[in-house]
């Protein structure tokens, strides 16, 4: 292609040269005319290409969107009215005597009445219904159509965007199609704007006359004659400056635009590209995103009143930003609803009514990309293994989330009040303690994340990124290792809480210490977990072999080196919030492993689906082992080291757990779970120092807070098959019998339980050991 | 001088801009490629990796001694059926992605209803992934202990799970379990 034009020019040229010498001084000036015609034409091709490029396609880099799960609606959802109206007004539902539009609810008590707005789900569209909402105290009783006599067995509110993904300083906007933009609005613009829009074919010399005129007459700029065709051509293409160049060049592609494209595509970019307001880096453009953003509604929903700020601001979005110039924005939009009333949009006889209602816009938040950075670091870390960052930038991806945003905001207020508390108690300096916690779903979706106590504060994520020693949330593994091997342990095995000493393979001595400083003699297995007894474990995890220990953890899904030192057993190890979740997630989810995920799905921008995250499960623990360590583990919270959950917890509400505390008190951990919920709560300082506070003192309380206020399920595990619940003296861990004084019921895998028996002495039940009775009942 | 520059750009610029204008205009009227945000692994690939199930892990579930108890596994609760519902219907049209994700939204709202894990095993062992239809059943048979029909019918879609794994022993294993249960 490159050579052709040379070889034509020498071709061109050489029959040409006689002829330049004959015509002289005659030719050159229309020989320059051409030359100049020619250029011009292909200024014009260069500027309609320009146009064409820019206007076809993908025309604006969108930032990938990130959405929270979708609320679930059907009869007999454990939801109760608050949570739901909380929910709702996540959602920027309006709080309204009587529905007129969607996106309004209205509350008498426990019974709701609401329109919803629909969504377009991957999986099919969720229309607007109009509900009416029956709660009793913690749950949804009944969901039906407010007309007709339909029930609705199931139905999604729209999903919460909890963020964005975009550079440091960009623009965002939600782009509407043509149809979505309401009459109102479409009507208003051009009244104030373009009269002549559906007349000119880009530009309008009627236009221009009459702001001259105008102008003349005011002495002074104060209309514009451009169309919003060349508006939208000096948005979409050119620089800002005042130039007559510039104004050619607009004029031009406005005619280009006109020629290429229908008045409805044109309007339709007009209302997208519109710039309308600056929130911190965030640009705000079109009028999609200005109305969520001024009035958080949806643009169908705008009121005339509304409808006319907004057109006013596109005059200058900062002179008349109701948020700062509430009174010049009030008498620009009072100018745009005289202007309405004259051209017949709204009636006449409304005018004063609307002009005198003041102005309503909702009041700045934290920009929304920063809502959950936690979780958001998590998601974008997810998201980096399958997509490049540009893409996520500027595709207008659809991140449908694991989120929450109840669990979240729970989980963020239990920890900031939890933690302001413990420093007030303990005479602490504020804002002394740090804190993180992660809440899952049993099958491993990620519902919460927090990683500083200020949860808005972006930067070090704790629940990622702090490694510090777990302590005694590792006995569980040791106790498990012990437990799959029913032929040695049960959970009555007699353990030596007695005094130990030996040699670390780095020479230093080891001598593992009780909490209490207190040696307990021979305990039974079950009770050296409940009560956390490092002797008795450390006895333990030599009597298995640290390697077996090992393996366990791997198997539980950590990943990382782990060097076979005895004081590994009692938690000589580094793991982060996040590693102890997926720990304890196999313990939650029956023996099950299941890998975390933070996404369900990722969408295109034209709705269709790219990739889904599929829920995995691997069975990497028997059921039996899973089932006795379970037991085990409510009895923790029952009458071990996790007791003072009590005060927190409804006695009705079972659930497992266990403390953390490592040396010195520098670090507090409790990992628990419900039927459906599992949490893990770290507490410490940054600089690593001893705060003074246990598991059970400190993240337990977080825990205890946190999930007292979730809507969750009681843990009753099922016996598996090979499970049998038999009579133990609780001193000497020999078989006794009902009625017996000291036994206590405990389930054993069928075969591995003790023969002997005990004599049926007169000792009474420990107080404490009642509640196996009751779980064997 | 005008007169040999307006010449002299007669003579060169004229050809290049000829050839330019044409150029320009196969681009503008060249239809433009929009190109695939990102890679496409969602609808029609089995995309996991399949996990391997350690056989000294396997649960093994003995004959059940005791008189089967009726109908062991509650039932949905409406919401639940409905999807249920759907997911078969999607299940029937091949939609194996979408079947999926609808079982999920049910798992969300009933995390133990072993039938939802058992039906999840159906739509893996549709779309090839051997190691996840096993594990889906497991998950099943360990949520639903007493119930010996569903637990016959876990093991079945077991071992057909591990005949297209190329498992054939464990596959009959698995039939040999599922005909204890009957």
């Amino acid at each position: 292609m490159a050579r052709k034009p040379k070889k034509s020019s020498t071709k061109k040229s050489s029959p040409r040269k006689p002829r330049r010498r004959k015509s002289g001084f005659a030719f050159p000036w229309w020989r320059l005319a051409l030359v100049l015609v020619f250029l011009g034409l292909v200024y014009v091709a260069w500027l309609d290409f320009q146009v064409y490029r820019q206007f076809e396609g993908k025309r604006w880099a969108l930032p990938a969107k990130v959405y929270a799960r979708p609320l679930e609606l059907h009869a007999g959802a454990e939801l109760g009215p608050d949570a739901f109206a909380r929910e709702l007004s996540l959602l920027g539902y309006h709080l309204v005597p009587s529905l007129r539009q969607p996106g309004e609810v209205s509350r008498d008590g426990t019974r709701f009445h609401l329109w919803t707005r629909g969504f377009a789900f991957s999986d099919g569209d969720e229309p607007a219904r109009q509900l009416r909402l029956r709660f009793s105290d913690q749950r949804l009783e009944s969901v039906e159509a407010l007309r007709g006599d339909d029930p609705v067995r199931l139905l999604r509110l729209e999903p919460l965007q909890i963020g964005a993904i975009h550079p440091a300083r960009h623009e965002d906007r939600l782009l509407v199609r043509r149809e979505e933009v309401p009459e109102l609005l479409v009507n208003t613009l051009i009244a104030v704007e373009d009269r002549d829009f559906y007349r000119h074919h880009g530009i309008s010399l009627r236009g221009i006359g009459r702001a001259l005129w105008v102008n003349l007459r005011a002495g002074g700029v104060v209309q514009g004659g451009s169309t919003l065709t060349q508006q939208l051509v000096k948005n979409l293409f050119l620089s800002s400056e005042r130039s007559l160049v510039r104004k050619a060049n607009e004029a031009i592609m406005a005619l280009l635009l006109e020629r290429r494209y229908d008045k409805d595509e044109i309007l339709e970019a007009y209302f997208n590209e519109v710039y309308l307001a600056q929130d911190g880096s965030r640009a705000i453009h079109g009028f999609g995103l200005a109305s969520r953003h001024f009035f958080d509604r949806p643009l169908a929903e705008l009121d005339a009143g509304q409808a006319a700020l907004l057109v006013g601001m596109v005059k200058g979005p900062s002179y008349y930003d109701p948020l700062r110039q509430p009174e010049r924005a009030t008498r620009r939009r009072n100018l745009v609803l005289a202007l309405m009333a004259e051209q017949g949009i709204i009636a006449p006889d409304r005018l004063k009514h609307l002009q005198a209602s003041p102005i309503r816009v909702v009041p700045h938040r934290a920009q929304s990309s920063n809502r959950v950075p936690a979780f958001m670091d998590l998601v974008r870390q997810q998201l980096r293994r399958d997509y490049q960052e540009a893409d996520l930038q500027s595709e207008g991806l659809r991140i449908f989330t694991t989120l929450d945003p109840q669990v979240q905001e729970t989980l963020e207020q239990s920890l900031s009040r939890q933690l302001t508390r413990l420093e007030r108690q303990r005479g602490l300096a504020d804002k002394e303690l740090q804190g993180a916690g992660v809440v899952t779903s049993v099958a491993g979706e990620v519902l919460a994340m927090v990683g500083d106590r200020e949860p808005h504060a972006a930067g070090f994520n704790r629940a990622l990124q702090a490694r510090r020693p777990v302590g005694s949330l590792l006995k569980p593994a040791v106790f498990l290792s012990a437990l799959e091997q029913p032929d040695r342990y049960h959970l009555a095995t007699l353990l030596q809480d007695e005094p130990l000493r030996l040699e670390q393979p780095t020479g230093e001595p080891w001598e593992p210490q009780n909490y209490d400083k207190q040696f307990h003699g021979a305990v039974p297995l079950y009770q050296a977990l409940v009560h956390s007894y490092n002797v008795a474990t450390a006895r333990l995890g030599l009597d298995l072999g640290i390697p077996a220990v090992i393996t366990t953890l791997q198997r539980l899904g950590l990943d990382q080196q782990m060097r076979p030192f005895p004081s590994l057993v009692l938690g000589a190890v580094d793991l982060s919030p996040w590693k102890v979740t997926e720990m304890y997630q196999t313990f939650a989810s029956g023996g099950f492993r299941v890998p975390l995920r933070a996404i369900r799905e990722v969408v295109a921008v034209d709705g269709t689906p790219l990739q889904h995250y599929p829920l995995q499960v691997e069975a990497v623990v028997a059921p039996e082992p899973t089932y006795l360590l379970t037991v085990a583990l409510q009895g923790v919270v029952r009458e071990g080291t996790a007791n003072g959950l009590a005060q927190w917890l409804h006695p009705r509400l079972k659930v497992a757990g266990k403390t953390g505390t490592t040396d010195d008190l520098r670090d507090s951990w409790f990992a628990g779970y419900s039927a459906d919920h599992l949490g893990v709560i770290w507490i410490g300082r940054d600089d690593n120092q001893a705060m003074g506070l246990t598991g059970g003192n400190g993240a337990m309380q977080v825990w205890g807070d946190l999930f007292s206020r979730m809507s969750t399920r009681s843990l009753e595990p099922q016996p598996p098959e090979g499970i049998e619940w038999l009579w133990i003296d609780a001193a000497t861990g020999l078989r006794s019998e009902e009625g017996c004084p000291g036994a206590v019921p405990l389930p054993f895998i069928r075969g591995s339980a003790p023969q002997e028996l005990a004599p049926c002495a007169r000792t009474p039940v420990p107080r404490p050991l009642q509640w196996l009775r009751e779980l064997f009942q | 001088m005008e007169n040999s520059t307006s010449n002299l750009a007669t003579r060169t610029l004229l050809p290049w801009l000829l050839t330019g204008l044409v150029l320009l205009s196969a681009c503008t009227t060249m239809p433009r490629q929009q190109s695939a945000p990102v890679e496409d692994r969602g609808a029609s690939s089995p995309h996991s990796v399949p996990q391997r199930l350690p056989e000294d892990q396997q649960v093994t579930i003995s004959p059940l001694e005791r008189e089967p108890v009726a109908p062991a596994t509650p039932l949905a609760s409406s919401a639940v059926v409905a999807l249920l519902q759907n997911a078969e219907q999607q299940q029937r049209a091949g939609q194996y992605d979408s079947a999926a994700a609808t079982l999920e939204r049910a798992l969300r709202i009933e995390p133990d209803n072993a039938h939802l894990w058992h039906e999840l095993g159906k739509v893996r062992l549709g779309q090839r992934q051997w190691a996840q239809a096993e594990q889906m059943a497991q998950k099943s048979l360990r949520l639903a202990s007493g119930d010996r029909l569903l637990g016959a019918a876990n093991w079945r879609l077991i071992a057909a799970a591990r005949r297209g794994s190329g498992d054939l022993a464990g596959s009959r294993e698995a039939e040999r379990q599922a005909g204890s249960l009957r």
